[in-house]
């Protein structure tokens, strides 16, 4: 008896529910056999991770603040990269476009954050940090425009080069490296979250980051641009088939620098949010967005939409599972990086049964030959 | 006792995902027989043979060699039994020559290269008067010739049986004719021969028996002395057909493009097309005939606008549209439809609906920032209804469709544009009989119109039924241009192999020059100059 | 997916619950602390369940110290682990900890210091307690760290004795850091310092790793200064035993650093010069206690903003001598560090400990002076034990060499 794969036509809406969350359950199963291994019991954990830690939680209005700081670069990011996902152009250099943007945005804050007033100060931070991204971003499209080099492997090694050169920043006292506490004897980050700080909203004692708000609105923006401009048609076209896109008169090669810029840009957007909020640098400051994004993009099938909700869910694993963690000794963060490693993985393998389907082979048929 | 078959298949069933490639076939093949297996295109000939040769593994069934049952999982299994297949698509080495190319896949023992390969090689040739220089690279190879060494291959690894998928698709009439000969022969040295084809003149011509699969199931066997071709197309189609095609006549216009001297480079950096000239009138369909990969391919995406031009003008109503970007050329009503080899890679976007790939090529005309999908699906609306388009609706994604389907989309998009030249390269390839005579009449309808069709075909039957003339390309030169009620298929072949060079002919004014151009005598002059 | 939204929805029912107010508490302290009732928090730097390294002194420390104390480390204490220095992953740890109700949060890493001192003015009525850090203020906000140059100069008198026996006065150290840091310039110094006691002639050489951990370096660093330099004893700034298996495959001996290494390396291991947290957080979480919920009190209760332990509380100390140390070694160490901890003498004065091949100590005065010659302490001067407090200290002194 033997196996074999199949692709699948179309899967209805319920199966595929159904498959994602057996997905989730197969893993939260596993993660309990192992939690109930170390002596923990996998209900009070699980409830503790899905609520992140905010029942019987004195603040957790606090709580629920960090976790839209996880949400809101990943959401972002991960739209960013489904505009040039959708365009067959692999993107895998977000951490480096984000690191790119969050050094521009951290320059402007510190260099004309005490003399701006703080909105002008944001708004400038957020444009450094696009065009840094940007270009960062736009130099591998042009690469592979110019001489057909593969992106996936010059966006991954252009994500190395920006960390080093963060760590750089982050490790040279010296005069010229304002990044840095000048007070300080060790190499600590300058911080800048007395000049530049997006506004909260106060909703009571929870406050709404403005980023939330903008990131929503960034989203529908994205949304819109591309179900129904003619550059989102461009660009469906370009990853379709870019020979058809060259046929139908499309510049392509335009298409691809304005697009991948674009995604760079947004992912330059998500980190001024990102470093507009923690108001300092770190060497830390992606928290593996740019990793994270490319999961989320693909687990919504580039969809803007499903991306939210996605992000949303993911963060909660995230932050969930970390603040679960603090509560139960002898569970430590990499159990949490496990869990949700297991989930992803799982939830990864429901998408294959979504897409395929194994069928087993039959032997023998009926005798009754054509002789 | 009952016959020994060289080959029997019970009740074999393949899917692929919901589609039912193969669906509980019988088949069997006698010892010295050749049997030819015919059908449609999509009717699972491919797919059975594939099962045959270890490509894939039947969901359901029993093969039986010599009457042993058998399991072939891999084409190592297929090849230990004696089964050999030559595939529509060359499984060969480009830069190894002949002899190395049969000698990589053998399992004998031994390390290093011996020199006695050619000889040995060469030896079997001979047997079966084979053609061939063990020594020749198969990059210089002509397709017969790599034709031929698959044959050979298949035959040096010992094979009894012998599977040819489709091969007379690629040859011309003499090279037909000789590939039959050298079957006749195999067969007379005790081979059993599978040839798969939907071409029913050759069926008569070679099979002792025809087996008929239809949408992946089996119909009949019959003895081919008992048969004749309306017979087998019904069995084929399913109904009776009319196999004649129209050729309407119209009232020519003026020529509507014409092509002087042009000379275009393939990717390679070599001549594709070398100093062609033609021209196209207004309610003629001019065919282009040669062989795969004599410049067809370049001269479209030339005309286009997708393909540098070295050298040469093409006219279009009294101006050079040589340089213009591919969109001016659409504007000024040159619409292309070019089908390549998997059909779906050029022209449209795949995984976009209708609706989007209808406004594919108008999309920028919208006024402000968004697609105007409104007018779009009103556009899908009326190409699937003039057109018989079987989709469930206008919003779904085109390669959900049949071939036949997405190939009214492609060329209902492009009339529906108003064109007054269609260059369409295999406008049928891969559709069904019913879908072919359906492109054809919409062809047809178009040239009463009074648009000028560049017709790029490879069935010689269609293009001298359908065509007006017959332009026949051999490595990038023209070799003439035929009328196509004077010309036959033996004569387009000697002229597609280069043998007959027609040129000099005045009757049919191959390299004709357009009289209503607004280029003078002296911007030729000038445009010479430029080039030396 | 459902379950996924349904937990979403719960979650916006219970924000809607905190916003009406956090009266209701039932769980957290904080409100009229009896004895061994605190909560206390945590946030490291790599994982809680390490076995060996930073983060696993601390955590043994910590859950040490509880124990001491009566408290129930699996109950009482909350972690947030594996937290990078990045301000504003620290903060959410603290929101986090604080939400579970702590006490008192202690954060291990130096970079966590500005992200510490945000939250001590954010939540006054936690204590914050930083290690390794200079950050502090007048009421909830602390910071602590250890006179590790006093167990360094203790070790150093072991190899210097050493050295003098083998008659080779070449010592080698493997530093994580060398001046970018006080914490090991002055553990070099100290070495140093007590090298040269015991053996006037020696010299210190040190390789600079630039890392706080880097196993593959401290091997290589530690083989380049016994085959290059030709050290016959080696020390380390670095988390690894690597340097001291060096020693042992090359023959010589070494001094370790944390942990005893004698287990490491039994034929090259001498002494090692390591810490005892659980002295410190224990002295903290009692004063924690001792607050009595009054989180304002935390710094003046510990007598200051920045706890310096050292050998005289037992928070430095050197692991027991292993059978490989020179004759009258003990007698040397003992003698020395009873100077220590009765406060007559401290390792960056004015005077100059000299040690005897028989272990007995004369003292004499002597100015401080760095490798640059330049005077530090004039001859009889005070202690600059502020340089290694406030993190000024950045230079190496006479008789080092960074190689």
């Amino acid at each position: 008896m033997s196996f074999h794969v199949v692709k699948r036509e179309a899967c209805p809406l319920w199966k595929k529910a159904c498959f994602y969350l057996l997905a989730v359950l197969a893993a939260l199963t596993l993660g309990g056999l192992l939690l109930l291994a170390m002596g923990v019991n996998p209900l009070a954990y699980y409830s503790r991770m899905f609520t992140m830690g905010m029942v019987g939680n004195k603040i957790a209005y606090k709580a629920f603040e960090n976790y839209l700081k996880v949400f809101v670069p990943l959401a972002l990011t991960s739209v960013a990269l489904s505009l040039a996902f959708k365009m067959r152009f692999w993107n895998i250099g977000g951490e480096g476009q984000f690191i790119m943007g969050a050094i521009a945005a951290a320059t402007v804050a510190l260099k004309l954050g005490s003399s701006l007033p703080n909105a002008v100060t944001l708004i400038l931070m957020c444009l450094a940090a696009m065009l840094a991204a940007g270009l960062y971003g736009v130099f591998v499209a042009a690469l592979k425009v110019k001489f057909g080099t593969n992106e996936t492997l010059m966006t991954l090694m252009l994500n190395y080069v920006a960390l080093y050169i963060l760590a750089f920043l982050g490790d040279r006292k010296a005069d010229w490296n304002f990044f840095l506490q000048a007070e300080s004897v060790r190499p600590v980050f300058q911080s800048f979250a007395d000049v530049a700080a997006f506004p909260k909203i106060m909703l009571g004692k929870f406050g709404l980051n403005l980023c939330v708000l903008l990131t929503f609105a960034v989203g529908a923006v994205i949304f819109v641009y591309l179900k129904y401009t003619k550059q989102g048609y461009e660009i469906s076209v370009v990853g379709d088939s870019a020979g058809t896109a060259h046929y139908a008169g499309m510049k392509v090669n335009t298409i691809v620098l304005r697009t991948v810029f674009l995604s760079a840009c947004l992912i330059g957007l998500a980190a001024a949010f990102k470093v507009g909020t923690a108001g300092v640098l770190s060497t830390a400051i992606t928290d593996d967005v740019g990793w994270t994004g490319i999961i989320v993009a693909w687990l919504s099938q580039l969809n803007t939409a499903v991306i939210f909700v996605v992000s949303a869910l993911i963060s909660m694993l995230h932050y969930g599972s970390v603040a679960a963690a603090a509560s139960f000794s002898r569970v430590d963060s990499s159990f949490a990086n496990m869990l949700q490693g297991v989930i992803l993985f799982l939830v990864l393998t429901a998408d294959f049964f979504i897409r395929f389907r194994i069928v087993r082979t039959q032997k023998g048929g009926k005798d009754n030959g054509n002789g | 006792m009952p016959e020994q078959y060289a080959i029997e298949m019970r009740g074999i069933t393949k899917t692929f995902g919901s589609v039912v490639a193969n669906n509980n076939i019988n088949l069997n093949l006698r010892q010295g027989e050749i049997l030819a297996l015919l059908g449609e295109n999509g009717s699972g000939k491919t797919t059975l043979m594939n099962m045959l040769s270890g490509i894939y593994a039947p969901d359901a069934g029993q093969i039986l060699v010599d009457g042993q049952p058998v399991t072939i999982s891999s084409p190592e299994d297929s090849k230990r039994l004696g089964i050999g297949m030559v595939h529509q698509h060359f499984k060969l080495v480009d830069v190894f020559s002949a002899a190395d190319n049969i000698w990589m896949g053998r399992e004998k023992p031994g390390f290093a290269l011996k020199r006695q390969r050619y000889d040995e090689i060469e030896q079997m040739s001979k047997k079966f008067g084979f053609d061939i220089d063990p020594k020749k690279k198969v990059r210089n190879m002509a397709v017969s010739e790599k034709q031929t060494l698959e044959i050979i291959k298949v035959l040096y690894y010992g094979a009894k049986v012998i599977i040819l998928d489709e091969p007379t698709a690629v040859l011309t009439v003499q090279e037909i004719e000789k590939l039959f000969s050298v079957l006749r022969r195999m067969k007379e040295a005790g081979h059993s021969i599978i040839i798969i084809t939907h071409k029913l003149n050759e069926v008569m011509d070679i099979s002792d028996r025809v087996a008929i699969l239809r949408k992946g199931e089996y119909i009949t066997t019959v003895n081919t002395a008992e048969t004749n071709e309306q017979e087998l197309t019904e069995w084929m189609v399913g109904r009776k057909i009319d196999l004649n095609i129209d050729r309407p006549v119209v009232e020519k216009t003026r020529p509507l493009l014409e092509i002087r001297d042009l000379t275009i480079k393939n990717d390679e950096g070599a001549t594709a097309i070398d100093k062609v000239s033609f021209y196209i009138r207004g309610g003629e369909i001019l065919g282009v005939a040669g062989i795969a990969g004599c410049g067809q391919k370049e001269l479209c995406e030339a005309i286009a606008g997708l393909r540098p031009v070295q050298s040469g003008l093409m006219i279009h109503k009294g101006d050079n549209i040589v340089g213009l970007p591919p969109k001016a050329i659409l504007e000024k009503g040159i619409s292309m439809s070019f089908i390549p080899e998997d059909r779906l890679g050029m022209g449209l976007a795949p995984s976009l609906s209708i609706t989007d790939n209808m406004i594919l090529k108008n999309y920028a005309d919208a006024r402000g920032l968004f697609v105007d999908r409104k007018s779009g699906r009103a556009d899908a609306l009326r190409v699937i209804e003039e057109l018989e388009v079987v989709t469930p609706s206008t919003e779904t994604p085109v390669r959900r469709l049949s071939g036949g389907n997405v190939q009214k989309v492609l060329l209902g998009r492009e009339i529906k544009a108003g064109p007054n030249v269609i260059v369409t390269a295999y406008p049928v390839r891969g559709l069904d009989i019913n879908s072919s005579y359906a492109i054809y009449d919409i062809l047809n309808q178009q040239k009463k119109d009074g648009v000028g069709i560049l017709f790029v075909g490879e069935d010689l039957d269609v293009m001298l039924a359908l065509c007006d003339k017959i332009m026949v390309l051999c490595h990038g030169r023209v070799m003439g241009v035929v009328h196509a009620h004077k010309t036959s298929k033996e004569e387009l072949g000697l002229m597609m192999t280069g043998a007959l060079d027609l040129t000099d002919k005045h009757e049919d004014k191959p390299a004709g020059i357009a009289r209503d151009t607004n280029i003078t005598a002296e911007h030729l002059e000038s445009a010479r100059e430029e080039e030396n | 997916m459902k379950k996924f939204l349904a937990l979403v929805m719960a979650m916006a029912m219970t924000l809607s619950l905190v916003a009406c107010g956090n009266a209701g508490s039932g769980s957290a302290s904080g409100s009229g602390a009896e004895t061994a009732e605190l909560t206390v928090g945590a946030i490291y730097i790599n994982s809680k369940n390490d076995t060996a390294g930073y983060t696993f002194a601390h955590h043994n420390g910590i859950v040490n110290g509880m124990k001491k104390l009566g408290l129930d480390p699996d109950k009482q204490l909350f972690i947030v682990d594996e937290v990078p220095e990045d301000k504003q992953q620290v903060l959410a740890a603290v929101d986090t900890l604080v939400g579970q109700g702590a006490d008192i949060i202690f954060g291990i890493s130096f970079g966590y210091i500005d992200a510490m001192e945000e939250a001590a003015g954010l939540y006054p009525e936690v204590i914050f307690s930083h290690g390794t850090g200079y950050k502090s203020n007048e009421t909830n906000f602390n910071n602590y760290f250890g006179r590790a140059y006093q167990a360094r100069y203790l070790a150093g008198i072991a190899a210097g004795l050493k050295s003098l026996e083998t008659g080779n006065n070449n010592v080698g150290y493997v530093a994580a850091y060398t001046t970018a840091y006080a914490e090991t310039a002055s553990g070099i110094n100290g070495f140093a310092l007590g090298v040269q006691a015991a053996n006037p002639d020696a010299k210190v050489y040190v390789k600079n790793l630039g890392n706080w951990a880097d196993e593959v370096n401290e091997k290589a660093y530690a083989e380049e200064l016994i085959n290059t330099f030709g050290c016959g004893v080696i020390s380390q700034h670095c988390d690894s035993a690597q340097p001291q298996i060096a020693a042992e495959n090359a023959g010589v001996f070494g001094c370790g650093y944390n942990s005893d290494m004698t287990g490491d390396a039994p034929k090259a291991h001498l002494t090692a010069a390591i810490w005892n947290w659980d002295v410190y957080y224990a002295t903290a979480m009692q004063a924690a206690m001792d607050c009595a919920g009054d989180a304002s009190k935390f710094v003046e209760t510990m007598g200051g903003p920045a706890y310096y332990g050292g050998l005289k509380e037992g928070f430095v100390d050197v692991s027991p001598l292993s059978a490989n140390c020179a004759a009258n070694t003990d007698k040397a160490i003992e003698a020395v560090k009873a100077m220590m901890v009765n406060g007559e003498w401290d390792v960056f004065t004015g005077v100059k400990l000299s040690i005897a091949a028989d272990g007995t100590v004369t003292s004499a005065d002597a100015a401080l002076v760095d490798n640059a010659g330049n005077e530090i302490v004039a001859a009889g001067g005070p202690s600059v034990e502020d340089g290694v407090i406030t993190g000024s200290m950045n230079y190496l002194v006479a008789g080092v060499e960074e190689v």
